[in-house]
């Protein structure tokens, strides 16, 4: 689904991915795992179509297509989706509005019928339930006195609501209580399928206990210097990342 | 406009036959002091930013009986559910058209002026005060007597129309009595108008324990220099609600004064103003509390395309005895091209010292971390900053009480937005 061949980047002239190698099929969970500032976010945000990185090398094809200079938009139509590290506020913009448009968007990209307003809010209250997220936050403007761990489930809302084949969660675990991890956990589990695919950027192997990625990859200042199963997340853990380190 | 033609325009009105001589000596009266300051320069301090060369560079003329509509008139553009409208088609008052509430008495300027027993509430705030004054036409009070709620609100629809570059001198007073409330919108819209010069006046008296909203709705024509002199006076206890939607005119101009007099008064000023192509939008606004207890608060957004260019400068005064004031002005501002410009001056005159008093402004582009996110979605780019425009001001517009005049404001919202690309 996804291939990454030999990426390299920059921001402002400063090298951020070294090199990049990664390999996606359809039904795999993906962990890349590594300490601030090793390039795990760039390389997510390289993925969903963020434009303040130079591409200095390689590649990314996706569904056999060359991602790259696609629009976000199209990405997302494509089938990509993100769950941000910092899920933005939206003045203004009222959340089923905006939930409503964008599915509508994918719909009509997929050749499909646009839904009504009354079919959008049925199904929209039963994904709502699926994430645990109260019903009166749908006429909240988007993410708008939300706490860290309702705007992470509603970005795990959104993603069960736009039905990606590949995710991205970029440390979607960051700032969650245990219940909330549990949550999300749990929202993205019932998502996967044979078909979905996912990459998963976290700090900790904590959400790894409740998802079981198929591979882990370590990345260490740009590059990805192991990769294994989920045994090299209990070790990262136990040992830290300084034995990887050159 | 030179000096000169007004002063041609002036003799005209006055030795015309068909008006009274009543007013006469306050028309001249005003009119000699107007001449005596000219118009506002870009050196006078509040008008620094206001190019009124829309105003300096034509000649324009008083509306004549010829200038009344011929046949009927279309107003279904203008179509807002459940309400009472009064017609007003480049200064000409159509009572064929017009219907007030139940309960409102509707008075002309003349009769107003009697019942006042010869003397208006006038100002001279402003040279365009005194214009008004010596020009006024189209004159109509607006009296809520004690102890009323009219429940369906009022529309004062000013149409301008045809190629004669009119001048019009609207003026309105509106008394809202002790006790009692009225829910006032005053529109203001062109057919095919070319060069208009709308030069209005309103005073509002808000007296103990009363209420008056009032929705002003600003849809000119390109080639309109709207000027609005607002003067408000709240007694104890009132509220005053103020939401102006501005999208219209070459030249569109807001001066509003409110004075606090009575302990417990409660003033609530918002505007949204959007712009295009080299329109000019401004606001000028002089909150002055004068007694002790009482609140105001200031909301003004503006949204800013091509090279067109706004002002806020909003201004709260708290006089020495009144303490415990509370009050808030806020201008919040969207760019949406490197050309467009925006002046924003809020300030604050403090003389007492047991107030809580804010001010914040800010003014830039749409936020980029946004709009990625909303693309990220699926959005198109386009698709994406128009939800964002939206939402900058939709806020605002949801605490419109009456709900047809909302809905309105909302559907006036999304046919600018059509046009932004």
């Amino acid at each position: 689904m996804l291939n990454i061949n030999n990426l390299k980047a920059s921001i402002d002239g400063k090298s951020i991915l070294k090199g990049i190698n990664l390999n996606i099929k359809p039904g795999e969970m993906h962990a890349i795992m590594g300490l601030n500032g090793s390039g795990k976010s760039t390389l997510a945000n390289i993925i969903s179509g963020r434009d303040s990185y130079t591409i200095t090398k390689g590649n990314v094809i996706y569904k056999g297509e060359s991602l790259l200079d696609k629009s976000p938009e199209l990405r997302a139509l494509e089938g990509i989706f993100m769950s941000f590290q910092y899920p933005v506020v939206i003045p203004g913009v009222n959340l089923t509005y905006f939930l409503k448009a964008a599915l509508n968007a994918h719909r009509k990209h997929r050749g499909e019928d646009e839904l009504d307003a009354m079919h959008f809010l049925k199904l929209i209250r039963e994904k709502i339930k699926q994430v645990d997220i109260d019903e009166k936050y749908l006429k909240r403007a988007v993410n708008e006195g939300f706490s860290g761990g309702e705007k992470k489930r509603n970005e795990i809302l959104q993603m069960i609501t736009l039905e990606p084949s590949l995710s991205i969660l970029d440390e979607t675990d960051s700032g969650l209580d245990i219940d909330a991890l549990k949550i999300v956990a749990n929202g993205v589990n019932q998502y996967r399928t044979s078909e979905n695919a996912f990459l998963v950027i976290t700090h900790y192997q904590r959400l790894l206990n409740y998802l079981k990625p198929d591979y882990v990859h370590v990345l260490i200042d740009g590059e990805i210097v192991k990769s294994g199963d989920m045994s090299l997340a209990l070790e990262l853990e136990e040992k830290g990342y300084g034995w990887l380190e050159k | 406009m030179t000096l000169s033609h007004f002063q041609i325009e002036f003799e005209k009105m006055i030795n015309r036959d068909y008006f009274s001589d009543e007013i006469h000596p306050m028309r001249k009266e005003a009119f000699a002091k107007f001449i005596q300051n000219g118009l506002p320069t870009k050196k006078w301090e509040d008008w620094r930013f206001t190019n009124l060369a829309s105003i300096t560079t034509k000649e324009f003329h008083l509306s004549e009986v010829k200038d009344s509509p011929k046949g009927t008139i279309d107003l279904s553009p203008y179509q807002i559910e459940d309400v009472d409208t009064i017609v007003i088609y480049n200064g000409h008052y159509l009572e064929s058209l017009s219907s007030t509430p139940p309960g409102l008495k509707l008075l002309s300027g003349l009769e107003y002026l009697s019942s006042k027993k010869g003397t208006f509430e006038n100002s001279d705030n402003s040279p365009f005060d005194l214009l008004n004054t010596a020009f006024m036409d189209s004159g109509i009070a607006i009296i809520v007597e004690p102890n009323t709620n009219i429940k369906k609100p009022l529309r004062l629809l000013f149409i301008s129309s045809g190629k004669n570059h009119l001048m019009v001198s609207p003026r309105v007073h509106i008394d809202v009595e002790e006790s009692s409330s009225l829910f006032f919108i005053e529109q203001h819209v062109s057919q095919n108008s070319e060069s208009y010069f709308q030069n209005e006046s309103v005073f509002i008296s808000v007296e103990n324990n009363s209420q008056l909203d009032h929705i002003r709705i600003q849809s000119n024509s390109e080639s309109t220099t709207n000027m609005a002199n607002l003067h408000v006076k709240q007694q104890a206890d009132s509220q005053y609600s103020f939401f102006q939607f501005a999208d219209g005119c070459t030249l569109g101009r807001l001066n509003i004064y409110a004075k606090l007099k009575g302990e417990g008064a409660d003033c609530a000023l918002n505007g949204i103003a959007l712009s295009t192509g080299n329109q000019h939008l401004d606001h000028h606004i002089i909150i002055d509390h004068k007694v002790p207890h009482c609140t105001s608060s200031q909301n003004f957004k503006s949204i800013l395309q091509d090279q067109s260019s706004g002002v806020y400068s909003g201004r709260t005064i708290v006089r020495k005895d009144a303490q415990k004031t509370n009050s808030t002005q806020s201008n919040k501002n969207l760019l949406l091209s490197k050309d467009a410009l925006m002046h924003s001056i809020p300030q604050l005159e403090i003389d007492a010292d047991d107030v809580k008093c804010a001010h914040g402004s800010s003014t830039g582009a749409l936020d980029d971390e946004a709009l990625f996110y909303l693309r990220s979605r699926g959005l198109d780019i386009l698709s994406a900053k128009k939800l964002l425009v939206h939402g900058f001001v939709s806020e605002m517009i949801e605490t419109i009480k009456h709900e047809p005049t909302k809905n309105s404001i909302h559907s006036q919202l999304q046919n600018w937005l059509i046009h932004y690309s």
